[in-house]
């Protein structure tokens, strides 16, 4: 963060490293007839932990799915690391890698075991034909051992993945994903169904290794406490629209529409928003 | 009983009785021929044992050939089920495809048979020729769709990881739908013994060759032996696979079930 803000005066070159995510007035729908996401802008620095909260059917999850390139917008502009998403794009291929997607489900394979779903995140920058014999070399085995023990998984590697409780499949998506050596991830209510105490574990988990990878965390969340007590940006949508766009700083919120209100003004503002 | 299914039993009942006409299917003709069954019934209890060895290695050969004709057909269906999975491909690949499949499905095992004896002549090879062809027909169709039926969220995870096709199929389809693959091998295997039972017929090989034979010259006991053979292997082929699929599938598929939770 510290970094972040020594760029914010000085030359044009640092202050355009300085975005990672640019949005301009992006709009996208599943059908013809209704818009999932309506004219949204939104503009994401290097290393932020960023949080998007809103209702179910809000369109949080259709976002995260613009920004890995799975969908395209109708209208609008979108760039990641000055790249359009879209992942039958050659250029955006290449750096598919760099992002590391945890879908709401997780998306494991099932019958598979631990440490086998985390080498898939190495898979990019494997020898092509040796990981159709699912060789791996020894530094990537060392190297999923090294993130297995990160996240607290140390012992489970010949585990399936089927055999897990919720909060173990958490920490395999996210070795996974940091298996990949992302710069980006993108997390999609992981911590949503699990109790208090093991969701604060997984994002804790979280919050360590951006630190230690520099990592860019766009997280989506159901709870308006829990992006609050983690990121430094919040954005909140609804209906389609992002209606609010908080920065957090210890105790106080820099609201960029409304100006500036206490982080209990903003929950208040939820809790009736989630009321109606 | 809405009036709409009685209309539809009527019809039914109605295709039934024109069906039965066409095909002079007539139930006092089966009442009166029941006597003949009894002698062949009579003729068949005179078990000739001094067959059995040779029925036994008809019997070897036969599952040999099954066998054969299941590997080599599975290992062919499994790239082409691949080409044929909408979630895999664009329609230009899978719509030829699919196209091949169905037109190697419309032609059951026996007319297959009966094309390789008149381009390899008689014996075995011809009835593993037919039996590949059509285990191809049917598990490339299985398998297809069970790829089509993979969750789309590890697909959907793995693939923005930005890793090649070839390896979405090895590291996502293939394990998930691995227990697929193999109920269907064993079913596969079961079923082309008793197909290749009666390829025989048309001189396609295996121990249909000799019931054929025998049951031409009236020698209903000498028959009996070769049949009873065969029901004997069927059962315990049967019997060894729903001891495989309850090791192996039932617990995966349990396994998959814990997982969706
Ligand atoms: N695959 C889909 N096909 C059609 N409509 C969809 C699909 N996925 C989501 N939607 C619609 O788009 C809107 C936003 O959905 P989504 O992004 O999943 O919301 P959230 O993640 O905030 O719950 C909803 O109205 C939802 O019904
Ligand atoms: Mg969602």
């Amino acid at each position: 963060m510290k970094q972040i803000q020594m760029t914010k005066n000085s030359s044009f070159s640092l202050i355009s490293t300085k975005k990672i995510i640019q949005m301009n007035d992006v709009w996208t729908s599943y059908d013809s007839k209704n818009f999932a996401l309506e004219g949204i802008n939104m503009s994401i620095d290097r290393g932020t932990n960023y949080a998007i909260v809103g209702q179910s059917g809000s369109g949080k999850s259709t976002l995260l799915k613009l920004l890995n390139g799975m969908m395209i917008p109708s209208k609008g502009t979108i760039k990641v690391d000055y790249v359009t998403p879209n992942m039958n794009d050659k250029k955006f291929k290449k750096m598919m890698h760099t992002i590391g997607y945890i879908p709401q489900s997780l998306g494991l394979i099932k019958n598979v075991t631990v440490i086998e779903n985390i080498l898939i995140g190495a898979l990019p920058r494997l020898n092509k034909i040796q990981s159709m014999f699912k060789k791996f070399p020894e530094n990537e085995i060392k190297e999923a051992k090294r993130i297995l023990k990160l996240v607290g998984l140390s012992g489970k590697e010949n585990r399936k993945a089927y055999m897990l409780s919720g909060g173990e499949k958490r920490r395999v998506a996210i070795a996974r994903a940091l298996m990949q050596k992302p710069t980006i991830l993108l997390a999609d209510e992981i911590v949503s169904e699990l109790d208090h105490v093991t969701a604060r574990e997984i994002m804790d988990l979280i919050a360590d290794a951006q630190k230690r990878m520099n990592l860019t965390a766009i997280m989506v969340h159901h709870d308006m406490q829990l992006a609050l007590e983690y990121a430094n940006r919040v954005a909140v949508i609804k209906d389609g629209q992002k209606i609010l766009e908080i920065g957090v700083e210890g105790d106080t919120i820099v609201d960029f529409q409304t100006g500036n209100m206490t982080t209990e003004e903003i929950k208040e503002m939820y809790a009736n928003d989630s009321q109606k | 009983m809405t009036p709409k299914n009685n209309i539809v039993i009527g019809i039914i009942i109605a295709l039934l009785v024109v069906a039965s006409y066409n095909v002079d299917a007539n139930p006092v003709e089966f009442v009166e021929g029941l006597p003949n069954l009894a002698i062949v019934i009579e003729e068949m209890l005179v078990v000739e044992p001094k067959y059995i060895p040779t029925a036994i290695w008809a019997m070897f050969e036969t599952i040999q050939m099954a066998f054969i004709g299941t590997v080599v057909g599975v290992a062919i269906a499994l790239p082409l089920s691949m080409l044929a999975a909408r979630n895999l491909n664009n329609k230009y690949v899978y719509a030829p495809i699919r196209a091949l499949l169905a037109a190697i499905r419309t032609f059951p095992s026996i007319l297959w048979a009966i094309l390789f004896v008149i381009m390899v002549g008689l014996g075995p090879f011809a009835g593993v020729l037919a039996i590949i062809m059509y285990t191809i027909g049917f598990v490339a169709k299985l398998q297809y769709e069970a790829i089509e039926t993979i969750d789309s969220d590890p697909m959907d995870a793995v693939s923005s990881i930005g890793v090649s096709k070839w390896q979405l199929i090895r590291y996502v389809v293939i394990p998930e739908s691995a227990s697929h693959l193999l109920s269907q091998m064993l079913y596969m295997f079961d079923y082309n013994v008793r197909q290749t039972s009666i390829l025989g017929l048309v001189g396609a090989g295996g121990i249909g060759f000799y019931i054929i034979n025998y049951i031409k010259f009236f020698e209903y006991g000498k028959a009996a032996v070769f049949m009873l053979i065969v029901l004997i292997t069927v059962l315990i082929i049967d019997w060894v696979s729903v001891k495989i699929r309850d090791k192996y599938i039932i617990k995966s598929q349990h396994g998959m079930e814990v997982a969706t939770q």
